[in-house]
């Protein structure tokens, strides 16, 4: 009974995506495996890293916390679609250009959760940047760098 | 496993009616258990298209009547026009973090009752009464007793969790929610839930299993001596890989004062 | 004075932000081969046993099954650092709860899982041994009954459960503490900690028609996985391929793994790839943790402040495996003294077997351990000699042209500059108002650390455009070794860095490297780039002089990539020098360089060294912290206000990506300062296995301001002065929060974490 695969239609950056889905698999899993949209990262899988945000109907979400057969109609945005026809999206760039990058391996989470930020506050002050990123774990860069990265977007630091 | 998403209230207790059926919720507990293979069931019973669980709309007598289904993120935006909507917005900004608090509900915590969450400590405080529903009816259940033991409640297996309402608040009363845990976002060592209006209503988590309500504080008096004798008739506080229980027994009444002494400055004549 | 636009200076986005930043880099798991299988691990679900029976039939009748390898399928090959103890799967015994007893290569992963879980292993429990007490109790249960017969390239003098036991000393202690006017002691314990890098252990291994395998690993080398799967599958080396791909953090935790051999092994019984990707909880029960030690110490000086004895005991915890665990307790011990010219010093340490996970390589290596002990009681000799622990640090520092602890020749040390520096800042800063309820303190530590060990090697070429093929063996985990590999070749050459390109690592074609560990990249990998950059400009300057009619001497870089006549406008470019080569004479340009390190050695003259894993290390490194705590008095949590990190870095080639390290450094030596701890149960389960469980410092843990200031005092043996970073701030972080808690409220916590429970304990009985 568990292996039982549903068909599924899934709103994944803009794009209607069909697949066939274990019932019990959740959104991280249809993204990395059946849709080749790997950018979005496991990290943990049960919800505390952060690694696998994406945006659904442009609110910040854990895939790893979704069935994919939950999912519905609504809208899913990855990493590899927030810069649009851009290189890079303005977030994307100042996380580069403030050398906040170190693994890498949580900066498509940190991309998703900033990207959800400035789309509702493009000028967030520290505390509500470091409130916005408080869900997503780096052991690499201890934060401060994309604090800065995200000041500087935010035209409010050096 | 499967799969059903019901539109209305009576399909999905019908559904839930079987061995191993599970509710959905926002899934922010859940599909980490399952994740974690610590969940299995056999049938997933979604709540996502129930409209009627949806919405947060005044009662007639003045109080606060909340779907379900509300976010921990609806809840922290609540408009702070009494002070039991400030004090659940105050626990709802502290659950977990801004992702989690976009997908989890009030309903889905309410009925997992962790005695390390938010929630039940403010609905205890606020004296909140649960909304319970069946295929075949209706009924409504005080928070204090609605949690029976750690992840225990009074939910049959059909049942759901309609709604929270919160009664009317005392004019000009202060609300607040003290959370103590080892790093952010962390579930709570202890929290406690404070309203000062006329009188005192106090409750403390973490302490053990469900909520616990303080009696006996007088603000004008040593809170946190009042507060260590009250909790020292109780049993033990749990002790786990967070706190000992030793510990949990000392900063209590601190917590308590602090929660306390909060409310007090927040009220307004 | 450097130009300051020379490629060096500046610090340009690393190489590889743009592919992290918009998901497209590939990390194991994003890897997706034809015909790929899933890999999934029975680990033992008992602390010490027997294995009587692994029966494999109901995993093996599964549809979708692939291959299964068990214990009973291996040869028994012995790896491990020092001490050849591990075999790639439980053979006859387990000796650890999460240890690999088998494992199965399935169709898909949830597939694998459940064919794993249908494995039926039967045990015959054993006493175990949950902590070194309990290991060198009389009658303890041996983990290692095999131990005498081991392999051992380095002689211990291990018994019972003792792994290996290191002495090291200077001068006369005992004659020295006579001489002392203050003598302070103590003991101090430290915590498993786990990496916790955010990219579980992971790899594919690929497989080719006839066998030869090729793994895709998330690694620290791949000439060290390359060796061990070798060793580990009985195939000569050329016939393993090791390609790194991007790895998501290591910090020592990816060093050479078992779960590669495991994968490679699936992968040539099924001739199909295989990848192997551990959950969260997995990674943490399967593989590595940082040592638990126990440290006494006892530290003595003149009343003027003349530190001028020490004496230190280190037990660490080894868990079921040897591993790295000689190496971390040399380590350990040398960085025992501190940056301090304490003349007398004796420093004996023991590593214990125990049946938990293995404890390795963990940023810091056992330094972190010593400097907790070490920097705390500092501290408390400066209290009880009543002298300003700063001063009693700045009286006893060492300097330039002294020895470290082992005789080895120190050419730059700037440890009291450092502290002097976040002293300063730390006084400058305009106060932060306090906290209700707390009580705010200022501590202090300083911390040494080295950047020189072991071999590497870089090949550089020219390419028939005159841009540079640049090759290492270095993996980058994230610190930014690619960038400064390629930014030091561009400057040696005068050239922006996009001309340079990077190669990937790969086992076939990459010059070796040990491993990318011990802060040693910028120093050892980017002095063999330097020197074969260097020897290839020589070649390109005489081709040029070949080209041009003239002498060599006569000759310049031009910066831009050109040669030119000094002082007269004619010149060549380098795609005019590759072209000849390659087409009228000379032949190809390129140059590698190679080398072990060679700094000065241990001076037998000066310590008694006795059985030290370490043949030779160097290349001091130091480093200075101040932080300022909050201590809520009532709950005993502590709050890390603000944070100044001072470290000598030789020379920052990407002064960002230095700043990062520092930063990233000091936040995980908070956690393990405060937060951070492996828990096991009384029958050897570890209890924190999810990071709901194991908790790491989050964006609102940390305080807004960690200073980070680069310090540069140039190191002779590298071409442009580079030493290492990667490790030495974790080191200071614990005993510098340690000392700001005492300032604060008079307690001396000698435990870690310090978590709040900890802290109001101490508070409650000071």
């Amino acid at each position: 009974m568990r292996e039982h695969n549903v068909r599924c239609t899934l709103n994944v950056n803009a794009t209607m995506r069909d697949t066939l889905v274990r019932v019990d698999a959740t959104l991280l899993e249809v993204l990395r495996e059946n849709l080749d949209l790997t950018g979005t990262k496991r990290g943990c899988n049960h919800g505390v890293c952060g690694a696998c945000n994406v945006l659904l109907d442009g609110t910040l979400v854990r895939s790893c916390l979704m069935l994919a057969v939950d999912v519905g109609e609504r809208a899913i945005v990855t990493v590899e679609a927030v810069a649009g026809a851009r290189p890079f999206s303005d977030v994307q760039r100042a996380l580069i250009d403030a050398g906040a990058i170190q693994c890498g391996f949580c900066t498509p989470g940190f991309v998703m959760a900033l990207t959800a930020l400035f789309a509702h506050d493009p000028r967030p002050t520290r505390a509500a940047i470091r409130a916005a990123i408080s869900g997503n774990l780096c052991r690499c860069s201890g934060y401060v760098k994309i604090v800065e990265a995200a000041e500087r977007l935010a035209g409010v630091a050096p | 496993m499967d799969y059903v998403a019901p539109e209305t209230v009576a399909d999905a207790c019908r559904a839930l009616d079987a061995d191993g059926s599970h509710c959905l919720a926002g899934g922010q507990s859940l599909v980490a258990m399952m994740n974690l293979g610590l969940a299995t069931p056999e049938r997933l019973v979604s709540l996502r298209r129930i409209t009627e669980l949806r919405g947060v709309a005044p009662t007639p007598d003045g109080g606060l009547r909340i779907g379900a289904m509300t976010t921990h993120a609806e809840l922290a935006d609540l408009a702070p026009d009494s002070p039991a909507a400030t004090l659940l917005a105050q626990a709802a900004r502290v659950v977990a973090y801004p992702a989690v608090r976009n997908r989890g509900t009030l309903g889905g915590s309410i009925a997992l009752a962790d005695p390390a969450a938010d929630y039940p400590v403010a609905l205890v405080a606020i004296d909140a009464v649960i909304e319970l529903v069946s295929a075949t009816g209706r009924r409504n259940v005080p928070a204090r007793e609605f949690f029976r033991g750690m992840f225990d409640t009074v939910l049959t297996r059909s049942e759901i969790v309609a709604a929270v309402r919160m009664p009317r608040s005392p004019e000009g009363a202060g609300a607040a929610y003290e959370k103590l845990s080892l790093v952010a976002g962390d579930f709570a060592i202890l929290s406690v839930a404070a309203i000062a209006g006329d009188d005192l209503r106090v409750a403390i988590g973490g302490y053990a299993m469900t909520p616990l309500l303080v009696a006996g504080l007088d603000p004008a008096g040593e809170v946190r001596e009042q507060a260590a004798r009250e909790l020292a008739r109780l049993p033990a506080p749990p002790g786990d890989q967070r706190a000992s229980t030793g510990y949990r027994r000392r900063v209590a009444p601190e917590l308590v004062r602090r929660a306390v002494h909060a409310a007090m400055r927040a009220r307004h004549a | 004075m450097r130009d300051p636009d020379t490629a060096a200076r500046r610090s340009p986005p690393r190489l590889d932000a743009a592919d992290k930043a918009t998901g497209r880099a590939r990390y194991a798991d994003d890897i997706r081969l034809p015909g790929m299988l899933h890999a999934a691990i029975h680990t033992s679900q008992q602390a010490h046993a027997r294995i009587v029976a692994c029966r494999t039939d109901a995993a093996l009748a599964l549809p979708g099954v692939h291959a299964i390898v068990t214990g009973a399928d291996i040869a028994g090959t012995r790896w491990g650092g020092i001490v050849k103890d591990e075999t790639m799967l439980a053979r006859d015994k387990v000796r650890y709860v999460g240890e690999p007893i088998a494992a199965v290569a399935a169709i898909d992963a949830a597939t694998a899982i459940r064919a794993a879980a249908a494995i039926e292993v039967d045990y015959e429990p054993l006493r175990c041994v949950l902590s070194p007490d309990a290991a060198l109790a009389r009658d303890a249960p041996l983990v290692h009954e095999g131990f005498a017969a081991y392999v051992k390239t380095v002689d211990g003098g291990g018994h019972g459960n003792i792994v290996f036991e290191t002495d090291v000393a200077e001068g006369d202690v005992d004659h020295a503490f006579a001489q002392c006017d203050a003598i302070v002691e103590g003991t101090f314990e430290t915590q498993a900690q786990h990496h916790v890098y955010l990219e579980t252990n992971g790899c594919v291994a690929d497989v080719d028609a006839s066998g030869r395998i090729t793994l895709y690993a998330s690694c620290q080398s791949v000439h060290h996985a390359q060796q061990r799967v070798a060793e580990e599958l009985g195939e000569p080396m050329a016939r393993i391929r090791v390609i790194a791909t991007r790895v998501g953090g290591a910090f020592g935790g990816k060093h050479a793994s078992n779960l590669h051999s495991i994968a490679a092994w699936l992968a040539r019984a099924a001739r199909r790839p295989v990848k192997l990707v551990l959950s969260r909880m997995q990674d943490f029960e399967v593989q590595r943790s940082r040592h638990p030690a126990r440290i006494w110490m006892k530290t003595g000086a003149r009343r003027d402040g003349t530190i001028l004895a020490r004496d230190v005991r280190v037990t660490l915890d080894g868990g079921a495996y040897a591993d790295e665990s000689p190496a971390v307790l040399a380590f350990a011990l040398l960085m025992s003294r501190g940056p301090y010219r304490i003349p007398n010093v004796r420093a004996h340490g023991a590593v214990v077997y125990t049946n938990k996970l293995r404890a390795g390589s963990f940023r810091g290596f056992g330094n972190p351990q010593a400097t907790f002990a070490g920097e705390s009681q500092i501290d408390d000799l400066a209290a009880s000699l009543g002298i300003d622990s700063c001063e009693l640090r700045l009286r006893n520092a060492m300097r330039a042209g002294d020895t470290a602890f082992g005789g080895q020749p120190v050419a730059s040390c700037i440890v009291g500059d450092a502290l002097m520096r976040v002293r300063d800042a730390q006084r400058a800063a305009s106060p932060l108002s306090p906290r209700e309820g707390t009580q705010r303190g200022i501590g202090f530590a300083v911390m040494s650390h080295i950047s020189g060990l072991m071999g590497t090697s870089a090949t550089v070429q020219l390419r028939t455009d005159g841009s540079i093929a640049l090759a290492t063996g270095c993996v980058d985990i994230g610190q930014g070794a690619d960038t400064v590999m390629v930014q030091m070749c561009a400057e040696l050459l005068g050239v922006p860095i996009e001309r340079v390109s990077y190669a990937q690592q790969d086992s076939d074609v990459s010059p070796y490297n040990w491993k990318t560990a011990g802060s040693r990249s910028t120093y050892m990998t980017g002095r063999a780039v330097s020197v074969a950059t260097i020897e290839m400009r020589q070649r390109m300057i005489d081709q040029a002089a070949q080209m041009m009619e003239c002498a060599a001497a006569d000759l310049e870089l031009v910066p831009g990539g050109a040669v030119g006549l000094v002082g007269i406008p004619k010149r060549v470019s380098f795609k005019d020098i590759a072209l000849h080569s390659l087409f009228r004479s000379g032949g190809p340009i390129a140059a590698t360089h190679g080398f072990v390190f060679d700094g000065p050695g241990f001076d037998p003259k000066r310590a008694s060294i006795h059985r030290l894993a370490f043949a030779n290390l160097g290349v001091y490194t130091f480093g200075a912290h101040c932080v300022e705590v909050d201590v809520d008095t009532a709950t005993g949590a502590v709050a890390v206000r603000r944070a100044w990190c001072a470290h000598d870095v030789g020379h920052a080639i990407n002064p960002v990506s230095c700043e990062g390290q520092i930063q990233g450094g000091f936040v995980q030596g908070m956690g393990y300062a405060l937060t951070e701890a492996l828990h096991w149960n009384d029958d050897g389960w570890l209890t924190t296995t999810t990071l709901a469980d194991y908790k790491i410092p989050g964006a609102l843990d940390v305080p807004p301001d960690i200073h980070a200031i680069v310090l540069e005092d140039p190191e002779p043996s590298h071409p442009l002065g580079a030493k290492g970073i990667g490790e030495p701030s974790l080191v200071g972080a614990a005993p510098a929060i340690a000392n700001a808690i005492r300032a604060a409220t008079g307690v001396r916590l000698t435990t870690l974490p310090m978590t709040p429970e900890r802290v109001l304990d101490a508070l409650e009985t000071r």
